[in-house]
């Protein structure tokens, strides 16, 4: 069975003052129909710019996809025309943001927001689309959603303008939702009720989620696969319960050592070293070789490829040479 | 074991604009007789959804907000009773870390000025004893004496946050208030920092009023939890009593909805807890119980009759029907 979705070797780069810089370099991923699949990493890696690069929005210039491939359900999308882009976006993947606000327009209630997006794909009329955006509001847990779709963004609460995104994003049923950071501006109960509702919608909808986060926890409650990004590269994939249990790159393994856990406290967390390289200076070797205790002369001057050694695919000479 | 801080029936209005010009005007009680103590090499974490009157209360109890009634006990003394000058004098057993490091440091300043100008304000010590004490700051927080004379932005968030602690260690407090101290790093700089924050605690003895919405964080830090719920505290534990056996039903809820590394998808993991809807509003707050609304176990009198904390051994709950 072919993905849903599959990236191929993707490499985005952004033009700067310092140059061209690779922002992407060679993402391969890809999701199944149905599954969630948590990508994870430091800020600055690469995950919000791997979802742009699906939803055909990498801002350009100054960025640009400098080669690889993305399919949709089989149709490539890396040289779809706008038009085509446009259709797909709402209808066949949606994208829910971090900050809801910037994404909902202010001066329309949120009713007629999600009524338009209906009527954008779907050839229904006016008051048919309305009723099916209250619907969707009463669908995504919004109390008295005919009193709320007639309130404007800056009417409701952070969680409840996250709810109208969702509403907005499924409201075509599409088969694709990649969610990206949606609950950090959220309290932590709040975020448990998106998350939650976030697995209610892929069982009743069968939608594939990308839930991008920088939170382990949350890929451990709600990934059934995960990437870890590292300075524009995928560096470990594995299911999330292999990542968890059995990380392998010495980042990965520091990811998950370093976080505080609530189920225990004392004992010291594992720290990793040192910073995120900026893109601009990365060299020919492992972005990660400089923070690493493994590293040798091959991390400093070769690039590890993603590839099976033992029990997952992590891109790390150290792992692959068995090292570690 | 010695006090350092000692708060009783704390309390903070803030004063909201008129809805019309001859309207009277409207207050909102962010925090509502809040109790606590502190003690001497201890940590208390404060955690609680936003609004709940976390920063609000730190900063009352060190008179960075003025509170609309209660007392402040620091060694002995009443702070909030303190003239401007006794205060100002008190400034320096008090050290205070924010949250954004980006926006807590002048981008102007080269960061030995800045980590020196606590001990400049308050005109302690001569010029090289001021210089020592930056130098043995700059090495006890992990940062290179070579660095003193760089700006802030050439510095990495993490770097930072280990300059403004440098910053309010400067003056050698006692307390060290931290508000959401490492909520703006990703996790792998945050262990740095909080690994650095648990060894200056052990090796300077300090006491930690510790805000944070990460209950993974606290549980790491801190010694003691108060959970805060619109301006009240509703449950205060020791760490391991709190997070092994939560007592309100806020606490159980706040504890179902963290992510945790131990709640598997694969292994069919549902929550055990779920609480629907947002915190009232503290404008017109509700006058039962603060979370009745929301509570799975909300019964008439909770929406009739405030519950009141209540002691047994060192915990404190306020709830009619507690676990
Ligand atoms: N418009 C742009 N111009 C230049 N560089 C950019 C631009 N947008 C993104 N980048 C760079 O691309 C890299 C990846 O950014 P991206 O937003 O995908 O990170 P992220 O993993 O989503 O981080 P965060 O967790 O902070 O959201 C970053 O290093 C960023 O600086
Ligand atoms: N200067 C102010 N004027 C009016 N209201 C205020 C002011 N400062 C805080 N508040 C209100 O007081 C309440 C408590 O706010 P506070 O900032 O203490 O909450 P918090 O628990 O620290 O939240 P967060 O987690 O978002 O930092 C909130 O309802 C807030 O809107
Ligand atoms: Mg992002
Ligand atoms: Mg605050």
């Amino acid at each position: 069975m072919s993905a849903l979705l599959e990236i191929e070797d993707l490499n985005v780069t952004f033009n700067t003052r310092y140059g061209a810089v690779t922002a992407l370099d060679s993402v391969s991923l890809h999701v199944n129909a149905g599954e969630t699949l948590g990508v994870v990493g430091e800020s600055g890696c690469g995950k919000s710019i791997t979802a742009l690069s699906v939803m055909g929005l990498i801002p350009s210039p100054p960025g640009r996809i400098a080669g690889g491939s993305i399919r949709l359900n089989g149709e490539e999308l890396t040289t779809a025309s706008p038009a085509r882009m446009r259709a797909i976006r709402g209808a066949e993947a949606a994208m829910i943001f971090q900050e809801p606000m910037t994404s909902l327009n202010p001066v329309f209630t949120v009713g007629a927001q999600i009524a338009e997006a209906i009527m954008l794909h779907q050839k229904v009329g006016a008051d048919q689309a309305m009723r099916a955006a209250v619907a969707l509001l009463d669908r995504v847990g919004i109390p008295s959603p005919d009193a709320r779709a007639r309130d404007y963004p800056h009417q409701l609460s952070g969680g409840m303008r996250q709810r109208v995104m969702i509403a907005m994003a499924v409201s075509c049923r599409p088969k694709m939702l990649i969610a990206d950071e949606p609950t950090t501006a959220l309290d932590v109960t709040v975020q448990a009720q998106i998350f939650d509702l976030l697995n209610e919608i892929q069982r009743d909808f069968g939608a594939a989620i990308v839930l991008i986060t920088h939170d382990m926890g949350a890929i451990a409650e709600m990934a059934d696969r995960v990437a870890v990004m590292y300075a524009g590269r995928v560096i470990e994939g594995a299911t999330a319960d292999d990542v968890l249990d059995h990380p392998q790159h010495p980042y990965a393994r520091g990811l998950i050592d370093c976080i505080p856990n609530i189920a225990k406290g004392d004992a010291a967390l594992r720290e990793i070293p040192g910073v995120v390289p900026p893109l601009h200076l990365l060299g020919a070797g492992c972005a990660f070789a400089a923070r690493c205790a493994h590293a040798n002369n091959r991390c400093h001057t070769e690039k590890p490829k993603l590839a099976a050694h033992g029990h997952h695919p992590a891109a790390c000479h150290a792992v692959q040479e068995g090292r570690i | 074991m010695s006090t350092v801080l000692d708060v009783r029936d704390l309390t903070v209005r803030f004063d909201l604009p008129r809805p019309s010009m001859f309207a009277a005007r409207p207050q909102l009680e962010a925090v509502r007789a809040v109790s606590f103590t502190l003690e001497e090499g201890r940590a208390l974490g404060l955690v609680g959804e936003s609004g709940s009157g976390k920063t609000t209360t730190a900063m009352a109890a060190i008179r960075l907000t003025e509170a609309a009634g209660g007392q402040v006990l620091f060694d002995g003394d009443d702070l909030l009773k303190l003239s401007a000058e006794q205060m100002r004098l008190r400034r320096r057993d008090v050290g205070l870390i924010f949250q954004d490091p980006y926006s807590s440091l002048n981008p102007r300043a080269r960061v030995v000025d800045i980590v020196r100008e606590p001990l400049d304000l308050m005109d302690i010590g001569t010029m090289d004893e001021r210089m020592g004490r930056v130098r043995e700051l700059f090495t006890l927080v992990g940062l290179r004496e070579d660095q003193l004379s760089l700006f802030p932005h050439q510095f990495s968030g993490g770097q930072r946050q280990r300059i403004s602690i440098a910053r309010a260690l400067t003056t050698n407090p006692k307390l060290l208030v931290c508000d959401e101290p490492v909520s703006a790093l990703d996790v792998a700089i945050q262990a740095q920092i909080l690994n650095l924050l648990a060894r200056l605690k052990q090796e300077l003895g300090l006491s930690y009023l510790f805000i944070s919405h990460d209950l993974g964080v606290v549980r790491h830090v801190c010694d003691d939890v108060a959970v805060m719920y619109l301006g009240q505290i509703v449950e205060q534990a020791p760490v391991a009593t709190l997070f092994d056996a939560p007592r309100h039903p806020y606490t159980q809820a706040l504890l179902a909805a963290a992510p945790s590394l131990k709640r598997r998808k694969s292994q069919g993991y549902t929550r055990a807890m779920q609480i629907k809807g947002d915190p009232p509003s503290p404008i017109n707050p509700p006058k039962g119980c603060a979370f009745a609304a929301r509570c799975p176990k909300s019964r008439q009198i909770c929406t009739e009759q405030r519950p009141t904390l209540q002691k047994s051994d060192n915990s404190r709950v306020a709830c009619f029907f507690p676990a």
